[in-house]
């Protein structure tokens, strides 16, 4: 499904992009990604395609806001039946909730409900509803850490088993990492789209790679012709070697990968390193990254596993590592 | 170990101004005579009076008001201000002067109320009259508090009704009216306080019929003190039951 949407009020906004399977617009926060959800939804003034100049009610969606936003006076069942008309919207909503596997909780009134499964009752009533466009806002954002994922996996799996096309719009790389279809939004407009591995290997610019989740993504200056070129990072007044086909001049947004940052002893290092001290250590499940001051700017660096952490270190910037995008 | 040092004097303050506040009820309990409990002459029909009258115009105020604190709630215009000091207005016009005010537009020579008399409805000293002053006494009272309501109700819960296909108007009995419910049981509550015991506007507009405040009056002025118990004791029986459960009921709430 196409969406083309133009918004004027209360900020100036406009999106167009394919929705195919569960796409996530990935955008940071105060760009107006909820804003364009409620527009879809009808809910602020707007217009574009789909279901334009249609009043809300009559607008075939699945609108699943922040917070789920369950009728906290009825309980699982009603919420769901909320959606339905007919003799029959009892059962059918049973049967709803059946499928998200809640059925034996419909009695349960919202408050009585874990976040995941306040989720799946929301998704449960907005499927109800049987749109042509389920929305999702911020979906990971009310979920525990530590369930996130399962519930995350549970919703995607039902939003394809219903075969409905559903849009979610979040500020969070992890759900970026699970979508069939990637958008990217920076400056109220959409920069990149396409496959997520397609945008994780390519993204078109240092904002796209801090949508991401990238880290160490610096602003720096290229000085000399390519072949010849260095690069000027102000932050922390250092020179780096580089290798793009940029102009000399250009002002850059770079990025390297904390597992591509080599570290030195102090006393061992060679020549042209940067030195640096260390802020803070990172340790989880996937290993260890050190967050280290070098000047006024911040650069993660992956410590190996057989090493142990340093006070201070030296650190270089590998030529192939840097990744340089013009601004 | 040491105790904690409780603080006296708040203590002592706080329990000062329960007892001041006790006092005139506990005063009620013992003057009032109950070997020879009895009513005064017409005392019935004043609360007969008062209960049917508060009734219809509780009514009027519910289904007048309802609407109106709702769009206050909802909606906000240009000169917005002018609608919040409109009612701020009426709410804070003293007893005495609204009465003034409604005889000057209402009554016999007023220019509503030759127009409304020619129709067949008088202003003055009439049933009608009785139920316009206990509007206009708690009508101001009732749509604040009702407006407090809604306000209370999160809009986006709205908005989901409409989005899952209800229209506005099942979206708010669905809804808005539920989830108000109790801020508006609370609004109702205060509209039969305020329409039951109004007397400053009663007085001036419809001094007959005599409800339960006038009557009390009357008594208090032909026979004494000692005649005004017993319908003072009905008067609280009737007006107090139904704010004091809800005003029990949100403070349980909010606890």
């Amino acid at each position: 499904m196409r969406v083309d949407y133009r918004i004027e009020r209360p900020v100036a906004l406009s999106a167009r992009f394919e929705v195919d399977g569960f796409t996530v617009l990935l955008g940071a926060s105060g760009e107006g990604k909820s804003l364009l959800l409620r527009a879809i939804a009808g809910l602020v003034p707007a217009c574009g395609e789909p279901f334009d100049g249609l009043p809300l009610q009559r607008r075939a969606v699945g609108y699943l806001p922040q917070g789920h936003a369950l009728f906290p006076h009825l309980n699982a069942w009603q919420n769901v039946a909320f959606a339905l008309r007919g003799p029959q919207r009892r059962a059918e909503a049973m049967a709803w909730l059946e499928r998200v596997g809640l059925a034996e909780l419909a009695e349960r009134r919202p408050a009585q409900l874990s976040g995941g499964q306040q989720q799946r009752v929301a998704l449960a009533r907005a499927l109800a509803r049987k749109p042509k466009l389920l929305l999702l806002d911020e979906p990971t954002s009310a979920l525990d850490p530590a369930t996130r994922d399962d519930v995350l996996a549970e919703l995607i799996a039902e939003v394809h088993a219903a075969g409905i096309p559903a849009l979610a719009v979040s500020h969070d790389p992890a759900l970026a990492g699970v979508a069939d279809r990637l958008v990217l939004m920076h400056d109220r407009r959409i920069v990149q789209a396409g496959m997520p591995a397609e945008v994780h290997a390519r993204p078109v610019s240092g904002a796209a790679a801090r949508l991401l989740g990238l880290r160490n993504v610096q602003r720096g200056r290229l000085v000399g012709a390519p072949g010849a070129q260095r690069l000027w990072w102000p932050d922390a007044e250092a020179w780096l070697p580089v290798d793009t086909g940029l102009a000399d001049g250009s002002e850059v947004d770079w990025q390297v990968a904390p597992e591509s940052v080599e570290l030195y002893e102090p006393a061992m290092a060679p020549a042209g390193t940067i030195a640096a001290s260390v802020e803070v250590r990172q340790t989880g499940a996937h290993g260890c990254h050190l967050g280290l001051r070098c000047g006024r700017a911040r650069l993660w660096a992956a410590l190996p596993r057989d090493r142990t952490m340093p006070a201070t270190a030296c650190v270089q910037v590998p030529a192939v590592a840097i990744r340089c995008w013009p601004v | 170990m040491i105790p904690a040092a409780r603080p006296r004097l708040p203590a002592l303050a706080a329990a000062l101004a329960l007892l001041l506040l006790a006092l005139p009820f506990a005063g009620l309990a013992i003057a009032t005579d109950w070997r020879h409990f009895g009513f005064a002459q017409g005392d019935g029909g004043a609360v007969a009076v008062s209960l049917g009258l508060s009734l219809v115009a509780l009514l009027l105020i519910v289904v007048l008001g309802t609407p109106l604190a709702w769009w206050l709630a909802r909606h906000r215009v240009r000169g917005q201000w002018l609608v919040d000091a409109l009612l701020l207005l009426a709410l804070l016009t003293p007893p005495l002067a609204m009465g003034l005010l409604l005889a000057t537009m209402y009554g016999p020579y007023g220019p509503a109320g030759q127009l409304l008399e020619r129709a067949g409805l008088l202003l003055t000293n009439s049933a009608p009259a009785f139920v316009m002053a206990q509007f206009y006494a708690a009508l101001p009272y009732y749509v604040l508090a009702a407006r407090a309501a809604f306000e209370g109700v999160p809009r986006e819960l709205e908005q989901i009704a409409l989005t899952l296909g209800h229209s506005p108007a099942r979206s708010f009995f669905h809804v808005s009216l539920p989830l108000a419910r109790l801020g508006l049981a609370a609004a109702v509550a205060l509209a039969w306080v305020r329409a039951l015991g109004e007397f400053g506007v009663v007085l001036i507009v419809a001094y007959y019929p005599q409800g339960i405040p006038v009557k009390l009056w009357t008594n208090l002025q032909d026979v004494g003190l000692s005649a005004v118990y017993p319908l003072l004791w009905v008067f609280f029986l009737v007006a107090l039951p139904l704010p004091l459960a809800l005003g029990l009921a949100v403070r349980r709430r909010l606890a």
